[in-house]
């Protein structure tokens, strides 16, 4: 760490030339709540750090044509977490991003540098994965677009080539009489997620659903995507034995670890807990979206909404710290 | 090799040439010697770094003294002056953690106060589940926070007063 060059380019071309002369030494700098932990603890070969803050182009939320979003790598987690707008299309994601560490962590940590962090148990990734969010790559060669799964390769490694960045977050535009929702469990305040979870459904005008995406994180080397699940809802009404066969795929599909804060058999026991109790909530934000009446439950939604978007004492959570689980 | 860094640390225009991998907070307290930011986990777990950086809570462990470039940081040194503008009494919010007896050992306190001021230039009246968010990223090991909050709700009231 003590050779290191700081450069702080004001444009992405000026960012991907300095990435581009020694992309082995180089690396990029987003809000690095994660990388100065990584650089204190030593073993890199970095000789620069390229500071990406500068740019304006990577920073913000912005509406696309289509209702979608365009979240740029570089925008705060706070930001996300506090974007009235993306919080009412996405509140998955919203809380997802209130999950990551404390207030003055949100105020550094980037959207982009959680992803990129490619930590299983990064606590927006469920939620980009859910809502189908697609990552906008530049390069020396140009820009590429490809689904989010495609950037993880495994625990704190990305496929993007060297000299590569993420430049933006692109989310498609949420679903008619749709709903998300984002559930964490973790044993005490600002740690780590035991497991997360992720959903979104879109219900039809009968109240069924329309079609639904369930992802699950730290419960295998990257965040999953559970489509067993999706397609196991699709054109049923949500219902205890819906949540429970939810469940069951969920834990299916985890390949969780056993580690100093959980047992492998917990992980996937919760992962089910936490996939059916996320697909719930999405349900009735989907119903209370599309004035769907429900049996006793539309009121309920609105409140445990509310309590979502505010957080759990517990629900606090830096990106990635302390290894994959 | 020392890059050079211009700043403005509690309204003090400030220059130096600083090693690229100096955080902030050990620029504070090295060369500032600016002593309130204090070195606890050095994780961005403890908050007993935090400092306001363009108005927003930050760990200043967690920042290259270098990525401040331009910016404003203010500390806790830099809270300093009543409402009547008189410098050398304490500020609205550090009187009410004294009133409140918010502080045991200290250590935290620099964060929490700072945390306080920028809760209170976004929300001049929150609520106790918006003061206990607003300081879950700093951590007090002596009061269990309860008299940490009196005095936010205190510090709120002052202001209000002004």
């Amino acid at each position: 760490m003590h050779d290191v060059t700081y450069h702080a380019p004001t444009s992405l071309a000026e960012a991907l030339r300095l990435l581009g002369n020694d992309p082995a030494h180089t690396r990029p700098l987003a809000g690095g709540t994660d990388l100065h932990l990584q650089m204190e603890r030593g073993g890199n070969a970095w000789r620069h750090v390229v500071d990406l803050k500068r740019i304006a182009e990577l920073a913000g939320i912005a509406r696309n044509p289509d209702g979608g979003y365009t979240i740029g790598a570089l925008t705060l987690a706070a930001e996300v977490e506090s974007h009235v707008d993306l919080a009412a299309d996405y509140p998955a994601l919203a809380q997802g991003a209130a999950c990551i560490g404390g207030p003055p962590i949100r105020n550094r940590a980037t959207l982009g540098g959680n992803v990129c962090n490619a930590s299983p148990a990064a606590d927006s990734s469920p939620p980009l994965l859910a809502l189908g969010a697609r990552a906008v790559v530049a390069g020396a060669e140009g820009t590429r677009e490809l689904p989010l799964a495609d950037l993880w390769r495994g625990p704190r490694q990305t496929t993007l080539a060297p000299g590569e960045l993420l430049t933006a977050l692109r989310l498609p535009p949420p679903p008619v009489r749709g709903g998300s929702a984002f559930t964490r469990l973790t044993r005490s305040a600002m740690d780590i997620a035991l497991v997360n979870a992720a959903a979104q459904v879109a219900l039809d005008a009968q109240g069924h659903i329309a079609q639904a995406a369930l992802a699950l994180g730290a419960v295998a080397p990257v965040v999953l995507l559970v489509p067993q699940a999706a397609e196991a809802v699709r054109g049923r009404a949500w219902s205890a034995e819906l949540a429970a066969e939810v469940a069951r795929l969920a834990s299916a599909a985890a390949q969780p670890i056993d580690d100093i804060r959980a047992s492998a058999d917990y992980r996937r026991e919760m992962a089910g807990v936490l996939a059916a109790r996320a697909m719930a909530q999405a349900v009735e934000r989907a119903r209370a979206a599309g004035g769907v009446a429900t049996a006793g439950t539309s009121g309920a939604a609105g409140k445990s909404d509310k309590a979502g978007a505010t957080g759990k004492a517990t629900a606090r959570q830096r990106p990635g710290r302390r290894g994959a689980p | 090799m020392k890059q050079p860094l211009r700043l403005t640390v509690n309204g003090q225009p400030t220059e130096a040439l600083v090693s690229p991998g100096t955080s902030l907070l050990t620029f504070l307290r090295e060369t500032c010697g600016l002593t309130g930011p204090k070195r606890g986990c050095e994780e961005g777990e403890c908050g007993c770094c935090a400092v306001l950086l363009d108005g927003k809570l930050v760990d200043s462990c967690l920042i290259f003294a270098l990525e401040a470039e331009g910016a404003e940081v203010l500390t806790v040194e830099g809270l300093r002056g009543d409402a009547a503008g008189r410098p050398d009494h304490l500020a609205p919010v550090q009187q009410a953690f004294a009133e409140a007896g918010a502080s045991q050992c200290g250590f935290c306190m620099p964060g929490m106060l700072l945390a306080t001021a920028s809760l209170l230039e976004r929300n001049p009246a929150p609520g106790d589940d918006e003061i206990r968010r607003a300081i879950s990223g700093n951590l007090c090991r002596c009061t269990g926070y309860t008299p940490i909050v009196k005095a936010i709700r205190l510090a709120a009231a002052l202001k209000r007063q002004g």
